[in-house]
């Protein structure tokens, strides 16, 4: 017999109570792997975005915590694409919109110059690309299309007003599946904020050292000065840091913790009270384990084994049923493009960590006081 | 007697319970040769048990000392080892885990001196072959008879190959043929393996077994003789 083998009887002494706490552990473990695996998700998506389509920098107003709400005069675009370094420079709009008859919210509308770089990344399904000069015109994500029935040629109300579909594409990024392009000066016409962007994308020269590159011309942006040697008010930051420090994605993370941390408070808790009574019902048989030689040590091994084994066992059930349920969110119409239907491998490791640290915390102290009795206390209680 | 050959010496051995009212063991002296078959016997409360429990490291006492061959037990850094080493215990209850095997039970104390799996589990079958068990080494507890239950928690307490074996009214719970086994059992081990036994009982039958029966009182040793039936 393994010292293992042991553990996984002891805790098949009392199955129900073995079951209940287990799953009392996946419903924690389940919830921190579905809210980071979501918020996780969106994350990958928006930095899969910039990466398809080549962006290095993407440059915003300074001290703006929220992006959207970001105004750069448009013609900062030909000063930034003056700078060494630089390869392309695009400027671009981005707002959310919702398709109330779709019963679709918060779908990102972007608008870009129809000669912009970042159309070089954006394999087209069907019909064509912006052209110059076009207007009222509207490219539609896949998803987005699937789920209003456009295809080219149809017509689209956004924010009450026509667009005529001029093609569907398919990108890499689910996100920009659900997402909507027009000519940004349809854009700015229709959100009233003509002769601005939200940001600037930034190509960066080809290097040996990108990263180095990239921040020098991060740095160079920062320095830039208007024609009366006033410094202009813009943050330019790389792609990754970019998204990671993006409002939105901060506070659906933050979310994701909190609500995290209280469901593994509640694991933990659950986990502490069934080790106490299970070493409460043990006292006799530990007493006997003591005294025919048994450490202290072995004792905290065998009840901290039990613990985590039962941990690592919710942490499975709540990772499959988290993976289950983010695929099917995944598929809700209201919310397809938006959720992605897988969950990173690293945020099932945080699940399992996390699961460890719960069977440790619950595990610890039933653990030491079990260790603790003397045998002969422990032998005679009744 | 010699104290050359002394596995087990006390002296004035004291145990006083925490709330101060109970004194289980007074200044007890006492020898145990090395090899010896001794009975421990006395009424209820008379500080058998707690002499037990002194001789095993189990509870430290008030005052006085045992002596395990010449060395002080208050002075050995790691009873446990010296527990799971030196001594094997038999209890009146048995206490068997009840969800492990006749065969996983007499691995456990196993655990503690650091041999393999397949040896631990080719040891146990030697040892319940010893106790006549070799055909319930996969029964739980609960299927087995108490006279079984009781012939497994021996071969446990000989899982580490001690050189004493310390009982606690071992045949308290059985009945006359369960009880005759046992103490057989024990006549076998002491005859043929020269194992020193201590047995605590309230039972003359089973102290007649012994070469020395101990008497206490009050916590006194009131006598030390040898028994009737070696004599």
């Amino acid at each position: 017999m393994h010292f293992g083998t042991l553990i996984v009887k002891n805790l098949l002494r009392r199955p129900v109570r073995s079951l209940l706490t287990a799953t009392g552990v996946a419903l924690a473990v389940g919830a921190v792997v579905a809210l980071l695996g979501v918020a996780r998700g969106f994350e990958d998506s928006l930095l899969q975005v910039l990466q398809v389509h080549d962006v290095d920098i993407v440059v915003t107003r300074a001290g703006k915590t929220d992006r959207m709400t970001s105004v750069l005069d448009e013609r900062w675009g030909q000063l930034l694409a003056g700078l060494p370094g630089v390869e392309a420079v695009t400027g671009a709009l981005m707002d959310v919109v919702d398709f109330r008859d779709a019963n679709l919210i918060g779908v990102f509308i972007q608008g870009w110059p129809s000669d912009s770089f970042l159309f070089d990344q954006l394999p087209l399904r069907s019909g064509r690309r912006l052209h110059p000069g076009d207007r009222q015109c509207v490219l539609l994500g896949a998803k987005l299309a699937e789920i209003l029935q456009k295809t080219a040629g149809d017509t689209v109300q956004i924010e009450m007003h026509p667009f005529r579909v001029v093609g569907v594409y398919e990108s890499y990024s689910l996100y920009e599946n659900r997402s909507a392009i027009m000519p940004l000066e349809d854009f700015q016409r229709l959100m009233d904020r003509q002769g601005q962007v939200m940001a600037f994308h930034v190509k960066v020269s080809s290097g040996p050292v990108k990263a180095a590159a990239v921040e020098t011309v991060c740095r160079h942006i920062e320095n830039l000065s208007d024609q009366q040697g006033r410094r202009l008010p813009l943050e330019a930051r790389p792609a990754y840091d970019y998204v990671k420090s993006t409002l939105q994605i901060r506070q659906v993370q933050a979310m994701a913790w909190v609500t995290s941390v209280i469901a593994l408070v509640i694991g933990a808790v659950g986990m502490l009270n069934t080790m106490i009574m299970s070493v409460f019902e043990r006292t006799h048989e530990i007493g006997i384990l003591r005294a025919i030689g048994w450490r202290k040590g072995r004792i905290v091994r065998m009840i901290l084994g039990e613990s985590l084994l039962l941990c690592l066992a919710g942490a499975t059930l709540g990772t499959l049923a988290a993976v289950a349920g983010v695929y099917w969110l995944s598929g809700l119409p209201v919310v397809a493009g938006l959720v992605q239907g897988k969950i990173s491998p690293v945020v099932i490791g945080q699940g399992y960590a996390i699961a460890v640290l719960v069977g440790l915390a619950g595990g610890l102290y039933p653990a030491c006081r079990g260790a603790r009795l003397s045998p002969t206390e422990a032998i005679r209680h009744e | 007697m010699s104290d050359a050959d002394a596995l087990f010496r006390t002296v004035n051995l004291t145990k006083v319970y925490s709330d101060g009212s109970v004194n289980a063991l007074v200044d007890a002296n006492v020898l145990i040769l090395q090899g010896q078959y001794v009975a421990v016997m006395g009424p209820s409360g008379s500080g058998k048990s707690t002499l037990l429990n002194l001789l095993g490291a189990l509870d430290r006492p008030t005052s006085g000392e045992v002596f395990f061959q010449g060395q002080p037990l208050s002075a050995m850094r790691d009873l446990d080892h010296f527990r799971a080493r030196q001594l094997g215990f038999v209890f009146q209850s048995f206490y068997l885990l009840p969800t492990l095997t006749a065969a996983e039970n007499v691995q456990i104390p196993m655990f503690e001196i650091g041999i393999r799996a397949a040896e631990r589990a080719r040891r146990a079958a030697e040892l319940l072959e010893l106790v006549g068990l070799s055909h319930r080494a996969g029964h739980l507890p609960r299927q087995l008879s108490v006279g079984e239950r009781q012939r497994v928690a021996i071969a446990r307490a000989l899982a580490n190959r001690p050189i004493v074996l310390l009982a606690d009214e071992p045949t308290g719970n059985l009945d006359s043929h369960n009880a005759a086994q046992v103490l057989e059992l024990f006549d076998r081990l002491h005859r043929q393996q020269q194992m020193t036994v201590v047995v605590v009982t309230h039972s003359p039958e089973v102290a007649s077994r012994a070469q020395r029966i101990i008497r206490l009182r009050d916590g006194k040793v009131i006598d030390d003789a040898p028994s009737f039936s070696t004599c």
